[in-house]
């Protein structure tokens, strides 16, 4: 498997599958889906062999390539994988999957723009985690902005043209000023070596000097902290999640705001190790009032979307607590809250879709009682609900319970306040959950042993309202015995609610591997853990504070 | 002994693809009064086959450092990659051209062999300017383009809007000619040679002896006003929005690039190769205004509705990326400096997005349309192929990888990283985040909005056949940019730079 390009191979099959669908004239709707599952199951499958052939007894890249590329300016064709990227990659090479699979009913116009957009999304994200080039990464971390724009503002909800444009011109704007900063390390490493590269593991042997680190970290700070979103770069995220479709929603967190926790750990701590201590108790700050802000504003959202976007906004910034406190609880916490967010924020918009192309709205005040009508469904939400409450036993718990560890042997005060997340997350994750699942909807009845039952059953529809001349009042309600309780049955029969029929075995498809990680996760983290160590251990080496 | 002009002997071997274009604008005349009307489709295939068959001797020069003509004329790197930019803009103008001049898509009918012979003049001209050893030269091509190009834009003789940009672009190009030619003379006066490569050497000697004079400061300004004029600098830009706006739609194409190559060309020649030994004094003047020109192009596109005008500001945001490059030159030792090959791709890169973009407004007023933004609504549902070109020429307009144009503006951020010039990258990067603005709008319209009732219909072989070429040059132009980087980069040879 040396030589094998594997990594490129992952990279480029969805590539490969877009332009096929591109390419083929008159390709009905139909065999566009199966032609994009087809190409991201068989991603998914190579991305399993590159896993299963991953070495966890060393720091090192593995799998790499290396192509001359521009040599005269120092850009190679540089891919590698180790224990920060790897099980990004397998991440996102699933989500794709499931992404793909759900939006096979509710897309129905434009198909083929909308998989060639999805599998070119894939073929961006995997290209970030796995380039170690810094002008290859660029082109990837660029690339994943065109597609996503298209999905937001093409198969998205009303406003889908304002949080397309918003999300494209925010993230470009961050990343562009990033390029000076590639720009410049470039040329700080020539100056001092000589050498024209810009494969990140040569530069991150540069001695830079103070205050370059300092601009430097800070120009490709800003460019990540806008995809993470950090507060008060997190402007465009609530926009685009309650616009985009829901396999764009679940992209878009599983995959892409993990992209900017990626790149931090990837390029800001082993570029600018100084810088990067530096400006570490204000990225802490920042992070504890994104905790606490994005969860204050989840709390008050009436729109099921904005609620899971915020919450994201707060569990990203564990993300960020973890990865600069600078120990190995951190780094472990950041990394599985960056997996679990996935699978946990991806099942939630996942279980929103679900109702959404049932109902088309996702106010949660128009919802009520789905767990006596889609009882399946409403276990499922409620597990991926608990997980990401922070319930112990599922992925969620582990990740933001190292993170606060971590953070609180750095910066006490930080792990402190942040407990108190954990607590406003169970409090709007769980309010929300009350208000969708279990109580009665508009239009059903408040009580099942109100008296008002009667005058809103099924049967009473068909008979004229009373006081009308040819049908006496009485016939009514004589047929009902007084201390009648209804069952559920009756209830629903009674409901003016739609009876909307539970998940369908597609859906079901799309959450239950989701699921199973979650749990999995949550209960033996250990083999994950073990992948990233050693690269973890490597990554802090120069900030001395190896511990767990 | 006296100087005197070897006209008996110049080597005709050096001049070759010039006199190729030559002579197919002369064939051109002469078909046009052999030729029946009707089979007026040929002079397309004579000009398209002249100007590729230029191209391909074209690189036949590469490496060659010789000049000719007694020093008036030079073939070597610099001129090589000129004749390589001015070709191929020229051969996507004749692809963009065709229908558009034949199909009366104008108010009168407009004689094709007479648009394709200006064309040709035209393009001959910025082949000169790009070969030129002499400022007599550099004069004689950039005039000889500038003329063809006012014609040209006056082409559509019915139209008022056309007159009118033509009258303006006339004046106002007579004027900068006149500041320029007065530049040149102060010069002269000041050095007592037009020949460029006497003008350095007696620079090099005035300016090593620590007396500058303040004619020289003066001639260099008169010289940067004329040739601001000629590429489209602000506050030198006036004529370009309407004279784009008004110039039938692939006149605009070929007006936005070649009169621009043969300026920059001229910059080359004059303050690089002429003038490097009083570079302290220019860099950082065409540094400001290579800022102030990619501000005020940028954000003015950003109001603007008319898709033809937008291009238009948008160009002068170009410009403003171009003479970044500039800014850049000479700090660097000679052998890796970086500032003019990334001039010179920069330009390769610009024609092919830029006849691209021009490209597309031309097949959507070929379909009945107009040129406002709200034309290009929903044409992504009636015409996906035509509006995911037009996709790929915005975002390489606005630098987005992996297309040219983020090639080309990477490269000039690294000239001037390399330079030092920190600020000047960070005025590239706003500038470009402005620019997305702009570009993102046609986009948006395309793909975002709700399509007009009307299906566009109409048959456009040798334009859809342009934009293809076009589509597969901003793409792979990018990505294979390492060959065509060292031919740009071989600049350093053409001449030794004095510093």
């Amino acid at each position: 498997m040396d030589n094998f390009p594997i990594l490129s191979l992952i990279t480029y099959l969805p590539l490969v599958g877009a332009l096929v669908i591109f390419l083929w004239a008159n390709i009905s709707p139909d065999a566009t889906r199966k032609v994009a599952l087809g190409t991201s199951i068989l991603t998914f499958l190579l991305s399993l062999a590159m896993l299963a052939n991953f070495d966890t007894s060393t720091s090192e890249m593995q799998m790499t390539e290396h192509l001359t590329w521009l040599p005269g300016v120092g850009i190679n064709y540089d891919m590698g994988v180790d224990g920060l990227s790897v099980l990004l990659v397998v991440m996102t090479t699933l989500l794709s999957i499931l992404a793909i699979l759900q939006s096979f009913a509710p897309i129905n116009k434009r198909v083929r723009e909308y998989f060639i957009s999805l599998l070119l999304l894939e073929t961006g994200m995997i290209g970030v985690f796995l380039a170690i080039d810094l002008f290859l990464f660029y082109i990837f971390w660029e690339l994943v902005l065109v597609p996503m724009a298209l999905l937001i503002g093409i198969w998205g909800s009303a406003n889908r043209v304002y949080a397309a444009v918003k999300f494209f011109l925010y993230t470009l704007a961050g990343s562009l000023l990033m390029l000076v900063g590639i720009v410049a390390t470039y040329q700080a490493y020539f100056e001092e070596t000589g050498i024209r590269t810009l494969n990140v593991l040569e530069l991150a042997n540069g001695n830079y000097g103070q205050n370059f680190q300092l601009w430097a970290f800070g120009v490709f700070f800003i460019a990540f902290a806008i995809k993470v979103p950090m507060w008060p770069f997190h402007t465009w995220l609530p926009d685009a999640h309650v616009e985009a479709p829901t396999a764009g929603s679940v992209i878009l967190a599983g995959v892409l705001l993990k992209m900017g926790g990626y790149a931090l750990i990837r390029f800001n701590l082993s570029l600018f190790p100084d810088a990067s201590l530096s400006w570490a108790p204000y990225i802490m700050v920042l992070s504890v009032i994104a905790a606490i802000y994005g969860a204050l504003v989840a709390l008050v959202q009436p729109d099921l979307k904005k609620l899971i976007a915020y919450s994201s906004v707060s569990h990203m910034a564990f993300v960020t607590m973890g990865i600069f406190a600078f120990n190995m609880q951190g780094m472990y916490g950041a990394m599985i809250v960056m997996l679990s967010h996935g699978f946990v924020t991806s099942g939630l918009f996942l279980c929103v879709g679900v109702i959404y192309d049932r109902a088309h709205t996702r106010d949660i005040s128009a919802f009520g009682g789905l767990a006596t009508r889609m009882p399946v469904y409403a276990s499922i939400f409620g597990v991926f609900m608990l997980a990401s409450l922070g319930l112990p036993g599922l992925s969620n718990f582990v990740g933001e319970f190292l993170a606060i560890l971590g953070a609180f042997t750095a910066y006490r005060w930080a792990g402190i306040i942040t407990m108190s997340v954990v607590i406003l997350s169970a409090w709007y994750m769980m309010w929300m959950f009350q208000r969708v699942v279990f109580e009665r909807a508009a239009g059903e009845p408040r009580d099942p042993g109100d008296n008002a039952i009667p005058a809103v059953s099924g049967a009473s529809a068909d008979v004229p309202p009373p006081g009308h001349p040819d049908t006496p009042h009485e016939a009514t309600v004589p047929n009902l015995p007084e201390t009648h309780v209804p069952s559920d049955d009756e209830i629903l029969a009674a409901s003016k609610a739609p009876n909307w029929p539970d998940v369908t075995p597609r859906e079901l498809a799309t959450l239950v591997p989701l699921l199973i990680l979650t749990v999995v996760l949550g209960v033996w983290p250990q083999p994950f853990m073990d992948v990233m160590q050693l690269t973890f251990e490597a990554i802090l080496a120069p900030f001395g504070s190896v511990g767990v | 002994m006296p100087r005197f002009v070897d006209l008996v002997n110049p080597d005709l071997t050096l001049i070759v693809p010039q006199l190729i274009i030559l002579g197919v604008a002369l064939l051109l005349l002469l078909a046009d009064v052999i030729l029946p009307k009707a089979k007026h489709g040929v002079l397309t295939w004579m000009s398209l086959i002249g100007l590729s068959a230029a191209l391909v001797v074209n690189f036949f020069y590469v490496g060659v450092n010789e000049t000719t003509f007694n020093g008036m004329f030079r073939a070597d790197d610099i001129s090589v990659f000129v004749n390589l930019v001015v070709l191929a803009a020229g051969i996507m103008s004749v692809l963009v051209s065709s229908s558009y001049i034949q199909n009366l898509e104008e108010p009168d009918s407009m004689p094709l062999a007479e648009y394709y012979v200006l064309l040709m003049f035209s393009i001959l001209g910025a082949m000169l300017v790009g070969a030129a050893g002499d400022l007599v030269m550099v004069f004689l091509g950039i005039e000889m383009t500038a003329l063809a190009s006012y014609a040209l834009t006056g082409f559509a003789r019915r139209r008022m809007t056309s007159l009118e940009g033509a009258l303006k672009y006339f004046l106002l190009g007579l004027f900068a000619s006149a500041i320029l030619v007065y530049g040149m003379a102060w010069i002269y006066g000041a050095t007592g040679t037009t020949s460029l490569d006497g003008i350095a050497a007696a620079l090099d000697s005035t300016v090593g002896a620590g007396n500058l004079e303040a004619s020289l400061l003066l001639a260099l300004l008169l010289l940067v006003v004329g040739l601001g004029f000629k590429v489209a600098a602000v506050p030198f830009h006036m004529w370009t929005p309407d004279a784009y706006e008004g110039a039938p739609t692939p006149v605009s194409a070929y007006m936005s690039v070649i009169p621009k190559v043969a300026g920059f060309a001229a910059m080359i020649r004059i303050l690089v190769q002429a003038l490097s030994p009083i570079r302290e004094d220019w860099v950082l003047l065409i540094g400001i205004l290579a800022v102030i020109t990619m501000a005020f192009g940028n954000i003015v596109a950003i109001t603007q509705r008319n898709v033809k005008r937008m291009l238009a500001y948008s160009s002068i945001g170009h410009t403003g990326y171009i003479l970044a490059g500039f800014a850049a030159f000479g700090v660097v030792v000679p052998a890796d400096d970086r500032s003019i090959s990334s001039v010179l791709y920069y330009l390769l890169a610009y024609s092919f997005m830029n006849i691209g973009a021009f490209a597309i407004v031309t097949w959507v007023q070929h379909r009945g349309r107009g040129v406002d933004l709200e034309d290009f609504n929903g044409l992504a549902s009636q015409s996906p192929l035509t509006a995911v070109a037009m996709t790929i020429f915005m975002f390489s307009l606005m630098g987005l990888p992996p297309l040219v144009g983020f090639y080309a503006k990477y490269y000039v951020i690294l000239a001037a990283v390399e330079a030092d010039l920190l600020w000047l990258a960070v005025a590239i990067v706003l500038a470009s985040a402005a620019s997305a603005f702009f570009y993102l709008r046609v986009v948006v319209a395309m793909y975002f909005s709700e399509p007009p009732e009307t299906a566009p219909e109409g048959n456009t072989p040798m334009l859809g056949f342009g934009v293809l070429a076009m589509v597969a040059g901003t793409i792979l132009a990018g990505i294979f940019s390492g060959q065509l980087l060292d031919l740009a980069q071989n600049w350093v040879q053409a001449f030794p730079v004095v510093l």
